[in-house]
């Protein structure tokens, strides 16, 4: 094992990706007894040759008492154990100590298992024997297993909930990583295939009559009649709906009433219909879309379809520059082509001026010396262990630099803010080309502008906007936030800046950042997602009773735990169940785009007796009826919306 | 093992963007280092407890953002602190210039006797240093404040700043105890500690007594 490689080579050999000091040897197989209760530092490694290994590396000759080792770390550790120790083990020791290192490929991984209250991890390479047994002496082995997970994929065991299967990569994240690794142009559809397989297996537990919703988009665009049909169309599938609601609707009643009684003073939401998300637009479709020339002209029906089901991968690329207003939908292959031509010529023309600036003009120019520093720093540190973006002097990164750089000089007064860069680069993975990635940029920032103001006004209006309709959407935890000092919703912060880029992998948030684009089914509807993530932890915020602290640290917990169809399902419930209640609100309704009716909220006032409330929320109810039914078509032109407004409707008769 | 503690510290970790504090915070918490971190959006964080003087001193210590934009939202997390580390790096002149402004800072929006301590990050890059040990010092002195120079990196000096605030805050409590209830002070010092459902005031609330 060990060679006659000198010191000054290690740092070449390989490379730490993560390390873990304190980390103790409890059983390894073939191992002298000596090495076990060893210390040292267990690492996630990059060999040379590109694979990743985990590498336990003994710090030094010193053993310990193992009676200490079920203590707990905070109580037994002084200052003097927690030293590193590595630095000084580089000396005639190395050698000695080199050959301990304990190596296991992730190739070759196959299980391993967490244990004693987390501090314990087991290593095997084949079923049945258990290799390597560590001992976390400092904390826990959580923070450990969760940079593994960025390396390899695992599963839990169904028996054991503390041990974790390697899986092999399955064919789909295959083909994605292959494809974010050379930007594949996608000229087959094998991927379409794949995403729609495990949309379609997604769907699979929903009912079957609901099933039918996801594909209404599809036969009022697509059906033989065209659009002329779409009334008889709309009419018969409103019917099946209205069937599939009730079934819904009898089936948890239940819960319903256990929920809802202990506030039946106030006027309730009316049942959350579930609805399932529909298969991504695909390759044919889109092709069928545009006219012979390119132009698309059924813009409407485009972005129900993506929000109902996203976009396939394979023509992402495509797709996203005309929701980012890149490529404006009318526009005919010729004349796209004519407007790349201009845009990339003022994209580098933007880009030489601060490539052009001379050392002197930046040792005068502290604003745009402040500008690149920010940007420097914050792209050494995006995204940095996904493929795309790792390693050192990755081309990638100077990509990203450099169009943030000329966001700057396209936008000198925005600048550069934290976040950006993580807006920008999924953005870069998947488009690949620097103009493109630029001018997508513009139009993904132009919808959130406001996130970034120098005040930050924008954020401070959503959070309240947010906190306003949790209060509508789900009062018991609004009240349990106002109680613990949170209800001014800044633990949802993260969320809302870099619209969720954070708290989903990289596949899921193209997915949830498409449908968002998209602008339906209303305004803000990125706050009806916030809601649905944190209606689903209500229970446990409130059964824990979690309090200021608590709250913030579940919420920063939930990231890359989300699901993130699940979530845009119950977003999309939760809109119907609050566009369709009795007492929507003109403050609900202008935070969601909808158009007000001025009447007063006096109707609901506290100082009513819930009796006449009752009465009050009846005749408003029938009121507001049509109203409603307008606004559907009124405000998306969509038959789609004015199906279901009618069929919540009819629910509720 | 319940896991139980006398005291809980709330501390802070301000500083510019990219001076190093998750880093700091993420070798305190876990003993570890990671090449690749990601920026701090909003707040996050961490809890460590230390054995400090026989007493189980659990530390609750919060990361920020850094960018002077969202100062508006953390500061809404100061509130409470006990001990605040000011963090610069010490290859970068700007940070350091900035830790008046941070300073200014916690003056605005923290308590008046918050603990405070400097730390220049980064100290293992010697050679791309700007900044000397001796002005960090001289900073120190100027504001009365403890300072050392760490390095989340090597795990230099990391632990041994936190020990220091910690202990500082403990004693600067003690003392308040004891000024507050002179008579137990004298007969027995640690009478306040038998005393059960005693509420002591402003940031003495959020310290638990066994």
């Amino acid at each position: 094992m060990s060679r006659s490689s000198s010191v000054e080579d290690i740092p070449d050999q390989c490379k730490d990706l993560f390390t873990q000091d304190g980390v103790l040897l409890k059983a390894c197989l073939g191992r002298p007894v000596t090495d076990l209760n060893a210390i040292g530092m267990l690492c996630i490694v990059q060999n040379p040759d590109g694979t990743k290994s985990i590498e336990w590396r003994p710090n030094d000759l010193i053993t310990i008492d193992s009676d200490t080792q079920d203590q707990e770390w905070a109580v037994v550790n002084t200052i003097g154990r927690r030293q590193r120790t590595l630095s000084g083990n580089i000396t005639s020791d190395y050698a000695t100590a080199r050959a301990r290192i304990i190596k296991i490929n992730l190739d070759e991984l196959k299980t391993f298992r967490v244990t004693r209250n987390n501090q314990q991890m087991q290593f095997s390479t084949k079923p049945g024997v258990w290799q390597t047994t560590f001992y976390f002496q400092h904390g826990n082995a959580e923070i450990f297993v969760a940079y593994l997970k960025n390396h390899i994929k695992t599963a839990k065991t169904r028996h054991d909930r503390n041990t974790y299967v390697v899986v092999e990569p399955n064919i789909e994240s295959q083909v994605l990583n292959r494809s974010f690794a050379e930007l594949d142009i996608f000229t087959e559809n094998t991927t379409d295939v794949v995403w729609n397989l495990m949309s379609n297996l997604r769907q699979r537990p929903y009912e079957t009559t609901m099933e039918a919703f996801s594909k209404l988009t599809d036969i009022v665009y697509y059906g033989n009649e065209g659009m002329n049909g779409k009334r008889d169309v709309s009419e018969e599938v409103a019917d099946l709906l209205t069937k599939s609601m009730s079934a819904i609707e009898d089936s948890t009643t239940l819960t319903r009433t256990d929920e809802y009684e202990v506030i039946s003073v106030k006027p309730t939401l009316p049942p959350r219909p579930s609805i399932p998300r529909g298969t991504p637009l695909s390759t044919e479709k889109w092709d069928g879309l545009q006219d012979t020339e390119g132009r698309v002209t059924e813009v409407e029906g485009v972005k129900q379809l993506i929000f109902r089901g996203g976009v396939a991968h394979s023509i992402r690329q495509s797709v996203w520059k005309y929701l980012l207003d890149y490529h404006p939908w009318h526009m005919t292959h010729a004349e796209l082509r004519a407007l790349t031509k201009k845009r990339t010529e003022e994209y580098f023309s933007m880009k030489l001026q601060w490539r052009s600036m001379t050392e002197g003009q930046e040792a005068r120019f502290s604003e745009y010396r402040d500008r690149k520093s920010l940007v420097e720093k914050d792209v050494n540190r995006t995204d940095r262990t996904h493929p795309f973006y790792a390693g050192d002097n990755n081309p990638n990164l100077v990509i990203l630099q450099d169009i943030l750089m000329t966001y700057v000089m396209y936008n000198f007064d925005l600048g550069y803010v934290q976040g950006m860069s993580d807006i920008l680069a999924p953005l870069l993975l998947l488009l690949g080309n620097e103009v493109d990635s630029f001018w997508c940029f513009v139009g993904f920032m132009d919808k959130i502008a406001c996130n970034f103001d120098m005040d930050q006004a924008g954020m401070k209006q959503q959070l309240l906007h947010l906190s306003q309709l949790l209060v509508f959407a789900s009062p018991a935890l609004a009240q349990h936030l106002a109680q613990k000092d949170s209800a001014n919703m800044y633990f949802c912060f993260r969320w809302l800046l870099v619209w969720f880029k954070r708290e989903f992998s990289y596949r899921d948030i193209m997915r949830l950042w498409e449908v968002l684009w998209t602008e339906l089914p209303c305004a803000n509807f990125h706050l009806l997602i916030c809601v649905a993530i944190l209606d689903a932890e209500k229970d446990i915020l409130i059964s824990k009773d979690y309090g200021f602290t608590e709250i913030l640290k579940h919420v920063n917990d939930l990231s890359m735990c989300l699901d993130v169809d699940k979530i845009l399902s119950t977003a999309e419930g939760i809109y119907h169940q609050v566009v369709s209640a009795p007492h929507l609100t003109d403050q609900i309704r202008v935070i969601l785009g909808l158009p007000t009716l001025n009447i007063s909220t006096s109707t609901h006032s506290d100082d009513q007796p819930s009796t006449s409330k009752v009465e009050n929320g009846t005749d408003n109810e029938r009121n507001m009826f049509g109203q409603d039914m307008d606004e559907g078509t009124l405000e998306y032109n969509g038959i789609q919306i004015s199906i279901v407004t009618k069929t919540v409707w009819a629910l509720l008769a | 093992m319940a896991k139980t503690y006398d005291y809980l510290f709330k501390l802070l970790l301000i500083g510019d963007s990219g001076v190093g504090k998750t880093s700091i915070l993420f070798r305190f918490s876990e003993d570890a280092f990671n090449i690749s971190f990601i920026s701090t959006i909003g707040i996050d964080f961490k809890i460590r407890t230390i054995d400090l003087d026989g007493k189980k001193v659990k530390l609750q210590i919060w990361d920020t953002a850094g960018q002077e934009r969202f100062r508006t939202i953390t500061t809404a997390y100061y509130r409470g602190s006990m001990g605040i580390m000011l963090v610069y790096d010490v290859t970068n002149e700007k940070s350091f210039e900035n830790i008046k402004n941070w300073i200014r800072n916690i003056e605005e929006n923290a308590s008046a006797d918050v603990e405070k301590m400097i730390l220049g990050n980064k100290c293992d890059l010697e050679a791309k240093r700007q900044v000397s040990k001796e002005r960090g010092e001289q900073l120190a002195v100027e504001y009365q404040i403890k300072f050392i120079e760490t390095s989340a990196k090597d795990s230099l000096n990391v632990e041994s700043a936190f020990y220091t605030l910690a202990r500082d805050i403990k004693a600067k409590m003690e003392k308040k105890q004891e000024a507050s209830n002179p008579a137990g002070a004298r007969t027995g010092g640690h009478q306040l500690r038998n005393e059960p459902q005693r509420k002591p005031t402003s940031w003495l609330s959020r310290c638990s007594l066994l």
